[in-house]
C-alpha cells in the first residue's frame, strides 16, 4: 500500500489518510460548500460518467481529525501510480488536454479547478484521468484562475520545451517539482517563439509579468484585475489551441527502428514469442514490468495472457509510439513509462515521500527482461549478481534473455571499449542468477544464440 | 465604492500560490486572445473565399467549443 497520505498535506480542504489498510479522503468543512455544490450540480457524476474524474463512495469511517471533518469519501483506487517525468510527450499533452477539458466542463456547473497540478493526472485504464476530488471550487466570476500558473509549469513548459527543443527535457520536472519555472522556460525556448503569438503571451509574457509583480500582494484587492467569465473562457480556450499546437514527432532516436533491425529471423522471433507467451501462461502473473519494452511487442503478449503491463523503456520515441498505439487500440491494460533502468525514479519531493521512486511502486508479480541484460551488463558495466539482487527486488518471477558476447549484438557494444567482461557468459550468468533464483525453464531459441530463462525467487 | 473593474476576492485565503504576476497577466492575455480568434475569423474567411473561387474545399474549421478534446 503507497504512503499517498505523505503527497497530501497542502491543501486545507480535505487529505488522504490510511485506515486499516485501506485510503480514504477527508473532506473538511471548510470545503463543504463546494464538495455539495459538486455534487448536487451534477458535475460530479457527468465527469465520472465520461471517465474524467474518480469515483468515490462516501463511507462512514472515522475522520482522522473529527473536530474539522464534513465527510470522509473512499476513492477508487489507481492500480499503478505514475508521474509527468515518466510520460511521453503525448501522455503528458492527453492528461494537459484533458485537465481543460475537465475545466470547460466544471465553468458549466458553476465550479473551476483551484489547482492543475500534472500529479493530479493519473493513467487509468489507458486514459488520463483526475484523481483529486477536491480539486474544484465554487467559481466566482470576476476572479482569475487561480491554477493559471500551475497549468503554464507543470503542462505547457515542459510541452514547449519537448517540443521545440529537446524531447529530453520533460526530466527538468524531476527538479522542479512544481512545474517547470516560467523564466527559465522563457530564456530556453528558441528567440523565434517570441513570434509564436500563443507561446508569447502564455509563457514569455507570463514569465514577465511574474518577475515584475512579484512583491505584491495577491491578497490586496487592488492586485486583482476583473477577470469576466467569458475572458475566463477565452483563456482556457486559448490554452488548448496552445497545447493542441505543439507537436512532437516520434521519429529519428536511436531505438525508433529496433524490430527492423534486430538479430533474429522472422523463424526465430516467432519461436521467442511462442516461448515468452508459454512462461507467462504457466505463471499467470497480474502485473507485469516489461523493462526495456521497445513499442512494446512482447507487452501485447503478455496482455493476450491476461495480464496488465507497465511498459518500460528509455527512448521517449518508442514509449510515445506505444502510448499512441494502444491509443488507437483503446487498450486499458498496457501502460508505457519512461525508464532508464541505470537511474531510475528515485523519491521526490518533501521529506523525500511525496513522489515514490521506482521500485518504491512494487513488487511486480513478474519482470520480463528480455534483450535487456547485455546493455546493463557490458554497455553499463553491472554484474551479474548485481542484477539479480535487483531484479529480486522487483518480483518474485522473472522471464529473462540472456545475450551472450558471440551475438551481433553484444559485438556491436565491444566494438568501442575493451573486452574487461571476463565473467560474462552463460555459466557465469546462470550461476549469478541461482544465488537469488531457481532457474525454472531454460530454452535456447534456435537460429540464434539466444537463452530464453524462466526463474522464481527463492 | 470600487468600481467593478476590480473587485474583492470572497475567498481571500487560496492557498495555492497563483502568483500576483499570474493573476494580472490574465486580462490582458485574456483580451489579446480575443484579438487573434476575431482576426483569426477574418482571416480563415479570406483564405476560404480565395479557395472557393480557385475551386477547392475551404479548410476552416470551427474551434469546437462544446466537446471535449479526444484524449
Amino acid at each position: 500500500m503507497f504512503n499517498a497520505s505523505n503527497a497530501s498535506f497542502r491543501d486545507p480542504s480535505g487529505f488522504l489518510f490510511e485506515h486499516k489498510g485501506k485510503l480514504y479522503r477527508q473532506i473538511n468543512q471548510s470545503y463543504k460548500s463546494d464538495y455539495d455544490l459538486l455534487i448536487n450540480s451534477g458535475l460530479y457524476k457527468i465527469l465520472v460518467d465520461k471517465g474524467q474524474l474518480i469515483p468515490h463512495e462516501e463511507v462512514k469511517v472515522k475522520p482522522n481529525i473529527p473536530n474539522v471533518a464534513y465527510k470522509v469519501i473512499e476513492p477508487t483506487l489507481v492500480p499503478f501510480i505514475s508521474y509527468p517525468y515518466e510520460w511521453s510527450f503525448n501522455q503528458l499533452k492527453n492528461a494537459a488536454l484533458q485537465t481543460l477539458n475537465i475545466q470547460r466542463r466544471a465553468m458549466k456547473y458553476g465550479l473551476s479547478l483551484k489547482d492543475a497540478s500534472a500529479y493530479n493526472v493519473q493513467f487509468v485504464d489507458g486514459k488520463p484521468l483526475l484523481i483529486d476530488t477536491l480539486s474544484f471550487e465554487i467559481y466566482e466570476e470576476g476572479k482569475p484562475w487561480v491554477a493559471y500558473r500551475q497549468f503554464c509549469q507543470h503542462f505547457l513548459a515542459p510541452l514547449a520545451l519537448m517540443s521545440k527543443i529537446d524531447i529530453r527535457l520533460s526530466q527538468l520536472l524531476r527538479i522542479y517539482i512544481d512545474g517547470i519555472p516560467l523564466d527559465l522556460t522563457s530564456e530556453l525556448l528558441p528567440k523565434n517563439t517570441h513570434l509564436n503569438l500563443k507561446l508569447k503571451m502564455h509563457i514569455h509574457m507570463h514569465a514577465s509579468a511574474q518577475k515584475k509583480y512579484a512583491n505584491l500582494s495577491v491578497q490586496k484587492p487592488e492586485n486583482n484585475p476583473y477577470l469576466s467569465q467569458k475572458s475566463f473562457e477565452v483563456l482556457i480556450e486559448s490554452l488548448r489551441s496552445t497545447i493542441k499546437s505543439l507537436s512532437w514527432k516520434p521519429i529519428g532516436t536511436e531505438w525508433a527502428d529496433y524490430y527492423n533491425e534486430t538479430n533474429y529471423s522472422d523463424n526465430a522471433f516467432a519461436k521467442k514469442r511462442e516461448v515468452v507467451k508459454n512462461m507467462i501462461n504457466k505463471v499467470k502473473p497480474k502485473l507485469i514490468w516489461d523493462i526495456g519494452a521497445n513499442t512494446g511487442f512482447f507487452s501485447k503478449v503478455a496482455i493476450e495472457e491476461g495480464s496488465r503491463v507497465i511498459s518500460y523503456d528509455i527512448d521517449p520515441c518508442a514509449v510515445d509510439k506505444n502510448y499512441l498505439e494502444c491509443k488507437a487500440s483503446k487498450e486499458k491494460n498496457i501502460l508505457p513509462l519512461l525508464l532508464d533502468l541505470t537511474n531510475p525514479s528515485p523519491a521526490l519531493g518533501w521529506a523525500n515521500s511525496e513522489r515514490m521512486s521506482f521500485i518504491q511502486r512494487g513488487p511486480a508479480d513478474m519482470v520480463l527482461a528480455l534483450a535487456l541484460v547485455h546493455h546493463l551488463a557490458i554497455s553499463n558495466n553491472v554484474p551479474l549478481s548485481r542484477l539479480a539482487e535487483f531484479f529480486k527486488k522487483c518480483s518474485n518471477w522473472l522471464i529473462i534473455e540472456f545475450v551472450p558476447k558471440e551475438d551481433s549484438q553484444v559485438q556491436r557494444l565491444l566494438t568501442t571499449r575493451k573486452d574487461i567482461f571476463d565473467h560474462y557468459n552463460k555459466k557465469d550468468f546462470e550461476s549469478a542468477f541461482s544465488t537469488n533464483f531457481d532457474i525454472r525453464e531454460s530454452i535456447s531459441i534456435p537460429g540464434t544464440k539466444r537463452t530464453l530463462y524462466l526463474m522464481e525467487a527463492h | 465604492m470600487e468600481t467593478s473593474l476590480f473587485m474583492h476576492s470572497l475567498k481571500p485565503l487560496a492557498y495555492l500560490d497563483p502568483g500576483t504576476g499570474s493573476f494580472l497577466i490574465q486580462t490582458l492575455i485574456a483580451i489579446l486572445a480575443s484579438s487573434i480568434v476575431v482576426i483569426g475569423i477574418y482571416w480563415r474567411k479570406v483564405k476560404n473565399w480565395f479557395k472557393k473561387i480557385s475551386g477547392k474545399e475551404p479548410g476552416y474549421v470551427e474551434a469546437d467549443l462544446e466537446n471535449d478534446d479526444d484524449v
